[in-house]
This record gives structure tokens, C-alpha cells and sequence, in this order.
């Protein structure tokens, strides 16, 4: 066959680019140079992190209320009524102690599982926030909000763990992401969660994380008599 | 507040009931305590009659007794660290053990009943003392309470101030606050201020006890600039009191110039009263005008027919070459693409396009002869027939039906001058111009139909009709159509092309086309038509009988090399004052 010149020139560029010094990505502006560019250490990752996880914290407290107000439960009727959510398989620390006594890397993943754990159930609960009549707007877009929250805290959680991970601050033995799967919000019985349920379990879920990563921090980068 | 705190925030104490647990707290979120009350029980008091139990929501279900019974403080179960688990659901329950009864079950996750312990070291400095001394700002600083381990993060703590005038019954309350210092602005120097604090955690909603509370208090400084605002006070009320006089005299400025400068009389006319100018009747006006010595007789030298028609050639040439007629008509023929040639005089008064004054269809029409009955305002002539005094123009129906003058065919605008004759009156009032007066007799009759008919389109861009019509007029120039022929619309397919940009058609039919175009060799066809007709008499009516004039000889007004006196018949044609003389009453 005879191949005409553009089409030599096409092949020859083909060829280039499977050279791998010669592919193209997105280099970071800071990479030639500390100078000028501000690289976020390790600490401010992690305030960043913190600060990210309680506005999401306080985002479903805020939701968890405005439930409240329409369901409004009897008195003992929250506390007697035991929810069991769906992360509970998730071994967690129940106690700052017990969070200090575990090491990094289980802590890191869990609170990698957690947030992964949350990332279905808060597209649904969304969606369904939005179907009813009952909530405003307003309602649905927090839910919406929090489960973008929730996306963006777990990618920032990985890139710190990754960070950590360069900095030889974890182990190996962080097998992480691959264990944790989305898990599907059923209680005992099977059947799919309300979502004053999944409000109630989120609400508790996100102070886990918030707390867990406080606790971290300070484990990873010392100051102030952590 | 929301349910879910309820039973740590509400201190239940009501002896009426039964043995209850009173609340359950936790300070620093790694311990808790749970108390409970006897109620009205009283057998019940002695330490052990009632024992607490608890269960953790966790995997095992399993009722164990509290770990431990406070022994200093009655009644309270306390939940040390081993014990305390974050994040989970605890239930208790108040049993009577030997009667096996539970009085009363609470159920409840740790997190939601911490009530943080009050912030310490609270304490003021002052910020700054307002000018006139009597307003202050302080900043008030705190420390976080020592049980709760901010540090780490365990707790994130928000505060709150509270403050208010000593013994006041109501607190002032501050936004919530996250650092550990707050500034309270506005407070006055001569007040004692108690100020405390008090905090919860960040996203719960369970407040701490208050803190102590601070008094705050400075003495009032006396100013030095005391008289400062006297003297601004009085500054500011004279320049107060001068705008006024200015408002004043500004408002009251017709009256103020009357009285200073009293007004010249306006001049007056004797026996007229200028309301009946303004307001009265025509009838009432010529009454009172006649009456006056307003009707001078020279007043007639001048032509009262100038001032109806305002046209400004711009030409002296043109004006040598065509009638005024023409002009007035608009037939211009040098290549003009106004119909009407109305040239634009500056000082008209119209608008400021160039464009020419366009006269309705109607009145276009009725303009030409034979229309009678039809247009009955006439840009060029005034309505009102009481108007001009004294010219009554006859007025027969005769005159309408048939005109004095025949009504030639178009190409006999092209001789109008620039004063039009009143042909007749219509009835309403109105007055048709003639073009002029033809040699010819007046042949149309009423009623007569004429095969060929004259058929006039004005176009609908209203003033102008184009050179094909006025040529084909022309052409069908046989005598006479009827009056009431009128114009009817010309059926455009009868109009070769469309000369509609101005440009006059070299007609094949030279000797049909007279004088529209230039270099149509001029041959009129029709008689020249004189614009003006003398007076033969007025009857007892007033009314003017006018004459057919002498015929004149056919001159094309546009030939180039012919010069049609603008105003051939003058003498003829005006009605001379010693004539108008006669008519006066």
C-alpha cells in the first residue's frame, strides 16, 4: 500500500508521542521552584481538611434540625428508637483515647471508608429530598451541598494520606481505597433508610470524621502539646 | 433547641412525679453523669433503692449497672472514661430491684448531652473613649475552659457575651464568637456594665454554664470642648434661618416684583375687548372690526393674495422660466423629483427635513378643477368663508356643476400661475382653485360620461403624481373629462415603467406631451390658461360675476426659449380696491 506524505507525516507524530517524554500533561506551575509559589505543607493540608470536614459537620447538623422540625419526635422516641446506619460494620473508635490509640494508618482508612461509605447514600438522599413537597429549596440544596462536601473532603483526605505516604509518615499497610466500597444504606431489616435515618446517621458519621481527623493532625504534625 | 438534646437541658426536677432521672450531662465529652430524683416516693430515698442501668446500643444488648455511684454527690451515676463511648446510644433505666420496676428509661448518644464547663479569666481593657466623653470600648478577653481539650480539637468551642447595665433585668446578647475575645462597642461612661460568657460546641446546640461576671465601669471625664457644640449650634441655625429668608423670597418672587416694580399697563384698543379676539365669534368679529376704522383702503394695494401662499424660488432663473403657477402646482421641469415643488424655504417654519410640505390626496384633488363637492380644506386657501369679508365668490350650484372654466386635461396645470383663481365653492365652504380658464368653452355637462377617461393616480406617497400620468393625461387631452370624473385611480398597468426617480420620460409622443418635459420639443396643445378673471360685477349678493378672459396665445411655459409672464393678467385679474370699495357696506 501506498501511504501518501500526510499521511506519513500523521504516523511519524503517532510515533513521537508514544514516546513518553514527549507526552503531554499538566505540569504544576510550582514544580521548577520554590520561589514565589507557595506549596501547602502538610499542616496546612490538613487545616484545610479540618476546616472543610466541619463545615460539612455543621451543614448536616443544620439539616438534621430543619428534619426535626417537621417530624418532630416524642421525647424519648429518639433515643428509644435505636437506628442502626448503615457504616455501623465500620469498626470506629468510640472515644478520643481509643482514636489516639490507633495507629495512623487504620485511621486514615477509617476515615477514607466512612467518606466513601457516605458517597451513594448522599446522591440519594438528595434525590429524594428534592422529589418531596415538603422541603423548600433550601433543604435540597444542602443535601446537595453536603454530598459535594463529602466528594471533596475524600479527595482531599486521599491527597493528604498520599502526601503522608510520600513523607514516609504511613506505612504500607494502608490498602486502602480498594477496600472501602460504597455500601448501599440498609438497615437490619433490608429495607432502604428514611431519610430523617440517613440525616441522623450522616450527622453523627461527619463528627467521626471531623473528630477523627482533628486527632490525626495532631498525631501527624506536633504542636501545641497535641 | 432541638429534641435531641432535650434531656440534658431540661432540669427536670418536679417532685409530683415518681422517680425520674432528673438529667444526664457531660462536660468535656469523655465522661458523663446522670442524675435522678425520688419524686414524691419518699420510701424510695435511702441510698440503693433505686439503681441505675444502662445498656449500649452496640452489638450486645446487655442491661449492666451503673459503674459508679457518686458518693459524695446524692444520687448521681458517673460515667468515667472506660465507660464512655462517643457516638453510640446509651439507655438507662431507674429500677427498683427488689420490686423489679423501672420508673423511668432515657435514652441518649454522649455527644448530644455535652454542656461545656464556663470559660475562665475573663477579663476587660478599654478600647477607646468617644470625644464627647461619653461613650466607651472595651475588649473583653477569656480563656477556654480548662476541661475541654481545645488543643487537640476535641472540642471546638464558640462563646458567647452577655452583658448589661448592673441590676438591669434584661442581657444584652452578643453573635457567637469562636476566638476568645470579643469587643463590645457603645457603652456609656457613666454605667456599671456586668459582662460574662458562656460556650457550646460548635454545631450542637447545648450551652455551658456562664461564667463569673465582670463589671465593667469608667468614670465619666468631663469635656473640655463643652462649648463646641453651643457655638455650632448657633452657626448652623443662622445659615438655617438665612436659607429660609432665601426660600422666601424665592417663592414669593412674582409678588415681591410687583410690589417693587410695578408693571406697565399693555396697550389697549379702544371699544375692542381682547377676550372677544380670542374667544368670540367670526360674526362678532366682523361686526366689530368693520365698525372700527380697521379697513383703511390702502390697506387693499397690497394683494391680499400674497399672504396666502408662501413660496420661495430658489431660483431667479426658474422663476423666469415657469409660471407660478407651475411652481405652485409643482411642475417643475428640470429634472425635479418633486411633483409639488415646494422648495423648502428656511425660515417656513416646517420641519427641518428637506422635504416639502405634501398636501393630502384629497386636497390635491380637489385642487384640480372639476372637483368640486370634495376636499373641503384647502392648504392654500382658508375655510372659513366669513373670513374675507365682503369677497363672496358666487356661490349657485350652477357654478359647481358647471365650472366657468372647462376642465382641460392635465397639461393645463402645466400653465397655472403662481396665483391660483377661485373656480368655485364647494358647498361646505370650501374653495376650488382653477388652474386657469381655457379658450374653450366649458363643454362638460353634468352627467356626461366621456369614453376616455382621465384617470388620475395620486400615488399613495400623497402629494405627487407621476409624469407617466400627467403624460398620459396629457395625451388623452380631449376635452374635457367631467367634474365628476374627478381623479379616479389611475390603473398603474397603464403606466409605462415607473419614472418615479425623477426623471421626466422623453415621450415618443412628442406632440402629445407638452410641457412636462424639457426636451420634449414645447408644443402645447391647449390654450394657455389665464389665472385671473376680472370682475364683471357684484350682485346684490355681494358676490363677485367674473368673466372669461381674452384667450392668449399657447405658449409652453416650459420652453426653454419662451418666457411666460409670471402674472400676465394683473390688471385683469385682481380685483382692484376701488372695485372692493364698492362692495363695502
Amino acid at each position: 500500500f501506498g501511504l501518501s506524505l500526510p499521511a506519513v507525516a500523521v504516523l511519524l507524530v503517532a510515533l513521537l508521542c508514544l514516546d513518553p517524554h514527549c507526552r503531554v500533561g499538566s505540569a504544576p506551575i510550582c514544580a521548577h521552584g520554590p520561589s514565589g509559589c507557595h506549596i501547602p505543607s502538610l499542616a496546612d493540608l490538613f487545616d484545610r481538611v479540618i476546616q472543610h470536614s466541619a463545615r460539612m459537620h455543621s451543614l448536616s447538623n443544620d439539616l438534621h434540625s430543619e428534619f426535626e422540625q417537621y417530624f418532630l419526635p416524642s421525647k424519648n422516641h429518639i433515643g428509644k428508637i435505636y437506628r442502626k446506619c448503615h457504616t455501623s460494620n465500620i469498626l470506629t473508635p468510640n472515644g478520643k483515647d481509643n482514636a489516639q490509640k490507633l495507629a495512623r494508618e487504620e485511621l486514615t482508612e477509617v476515615i477514607l471508608k466512612l467518606l466513601m461509605a457516605w458517597r451513594d447514600p448522599l446522591f440519594q438522599l438528595h434525590q429524594s429530598m428534592a422529589h418531596q413537597q415538603d422541603f423548600n429549596s433550601f433543604s435540597s440544596n444542602k443535601a446537595l451541598e453536603m454530598g459535594d462536601m463529602a466528594h471533596e473532603l475524600r479527595k482531599g483526605v486521599e491527597k493528604v494520606a498520599e502526601k503522608m505516604r510520600v513523607l514516609g509518615m504511613l506505612g504500607n499497610s494502608v490498602t486502602g481505597l480498594s477496600a472501602a466500597e460504597a455500601m448501599l444504606p440498609l438497615s437490619d431489616s433490608g429495607e432502604a433508610m428514611s431519610d430523617y435515618e440517613l440525616l441522623y446517621c450522616f450527622r453523627r458519621d461527619s463528627n467521626k470524621v471531623q473528630n477523627y481527623l482533628k486527632i490525626l493532625k495532631c498525631r501527624i504534625v506536633p504542636e501545641h502539646d497535641c | 433547641a432541638t429534641s435531641h438534646s432535650f434531656f440534658s437541658s431540661l432540669p427536670d426536677t418536679d417532685p409530683s412525679r415518681g422517680p425520674h432521672f432528673t438529667g444526664c450531662r457531660s462536660r468535656e465529652q469523655e465522661t458523663f453523669r446522670c442524675w435522678w430524683s425520688a419524686g414524691t416516693f419518699q420510701n424510695l430515698t435511702e441510698p440503693g433503692a433505686l439503681r441505675v442501668f444502662y445498656q449500649t446500643k452496640n452489638a450486645l444488648s446487655e442491661w449492666q449497672e451503673c459503674p459508679d455511684y457518686t458518693r459524695t454527690v446524692e444520687n448521681e451515676c458517673y460515667f468515667n472514661k472506660t465507660y464512655t463511648q462517643i457516638w453510640t446510644s446509651y439507655c438507662v433505666q431507674l429500677r427498683s430491684v427488689p420490686q423489679n420496676i423501672t420508673y423511668d428509661e432515657a435514652c441518649f448518644t454522649v455527644e448530644n448531652i455535652v454542656h461545656p464547663d464556663p470559660p475562665i479569666g475573663l477579663n476587660w481593657t478599654l478600647l477607646n473613649v468617644s470625644r464627647s466623653g461619653l461613650h466607651f470600648d472595651v475588649l473583653v478577653r477569656w480563656a477556654p475552659p480548662p476541661s475541654a481539650d481545645v488543643q487537640m480539637g476535641w472540642m471546638s468551642l464558640v462563646y458567647q457575651v452577655h452583658y448589661r447595665v448592673r441590676n438591669a433585668s434584661h442581657w444584652e446578647m452578643l453573635d457567637l464568637e469562636t476566638g476568645t475575645q470579643q469587643s463590645i462597642y457603645g457603652l456609656y461612661t457613666d454605667k456599671e456594665y456586668e459582662v460574662r460568657v458562656r460556650c457550646k460546641m460548635q454545631a450542637f446546640d447545648n450551652f455551658g454554664e456562664f461564667s463569673n461576671s465582670i463589671i465593667v465601669h469608667v468614670a465619666q471625664i468631663p469635656s473640655k470642648e463643652s462649648m463646641f457644640p453651643t457655638t455650632l449650634v448657633l452657626i448652623f441655625g443662622v445659615i438655617g434661618v438665612v436659607i429660609l429668608l432665601v426660600l422666601l423670597i424665592f417663592s414669593q418672587q412674582q409678588r415681591l416684583m410687583v410690589i417693587f416694580l410695578p408693571p406697565i399697563p399693555a396697550p389697549k384698543i379702544k371699544g375692542i375687548d381682547p377676550e372677544l379676539l380670542k374667544n368670540g365669534k367670526l360674526d362678532q368679529l366682523h361686526s366689530l372690526l368693520s365698525s372700527q376704522d380697521m379697513y383703511k383702503p390702502d390697506f387693499y394695494h397690497e394683494d391680499p393674495w400674497v399672504e396666502f401662499i408662501q413660496l420661495d424660488l430658489d431660483d431667479p432663473a426658474e422663476k423666469n422660466e415657469s409660471s407660478d403657477t407651475q411652481h405652485l402646482l409643482g411642475l417643475s421641469r428640470s429634472g425635479s423629483s418633486h411633483f409639488l415643488n415646494f422648495k423648502s424655504d428656511n425660515d417656513s417654519g416646517r420641519a427641518s427635513c428637506y422635504d416639502p410640505e405634501i398636501p393630502n390626496p384629497k386636497d390635491l384633488a380637489s385642487l384640480l378643477p372639476g372637483h368640486s363637492g370634495r376636499g373641503d380644506n384647502h392648504p392654500l386657501v382658508s375655510r372659513s368663508s366669513s373670513s374675507i369679508p365682503d369677497l363672496g365668490v358666487q356661490k349657485t350650484s350652477g357654478v359647481e356643476e358647471t365650472p366657468i372654466q372647462t376642465q382641460p386635461a392635465v397639461p393645463s396645470w402645466v400653465n397655472m400661475d403662481f396665483y391660483a383663481q377661485v373656480s368655485d365653492f364647494t358647498p361646505a365652504g370650501g374653495v376650488v382653485l382653477s388652474p386657469g380658464q381655457l379658450n374653450s368653452s366649458p363643454v362638460k355637462k353634468k352627467g356626461e360620461g366621456n369614453e376616455k377617461k382621465i384617470q388620475f393616480q395620486l400615488l399613495s406617497d400623497g402629494a405627487y403624481t407621476s409624469e407617466n400620468t400627467a403624460r398620459l393625461l396629457s395625451a388623452g387631452v380631449p376635452p374635457s373629462p367631467g367634474p365628476e370624473q374627478g381623479y379616479q385611480a389611475f390603473p398603474t398597468q397603464a403606466v409605462e415603467g415607473n419614472l418615479w426617480n425623477g426623471e421626466y420620460l422623453v415621450s415618443a409622443n412628442d406632440s402629445q406631451t407638452p410641457c412636462l418635459v424639457p426636451e420634449a420639443p414645447p408644443a402645447p396643445i391647449l390654450p394657455p390658461v389665464s389665472d385671473y378673471t376680472v370682475v364683471q360685477e357684484v350682485d346684490a349678493q355681494h358676490s363677485l360675476l367674473l368673466n372669461p378672459p381674452s384667450s392668449q396665445p399657447a405658449i409652453c411655459p416650459h420652453s426653454p426659449n419662451k418666457h411666460l409672464p409670471v402674472i400676465p393678467t394683473m390688471p385683469m385679474g385682481y380685483l382692484t380696491p376701488d372695485l372692493l370699495g364698492n362692495l363695502n357696506p
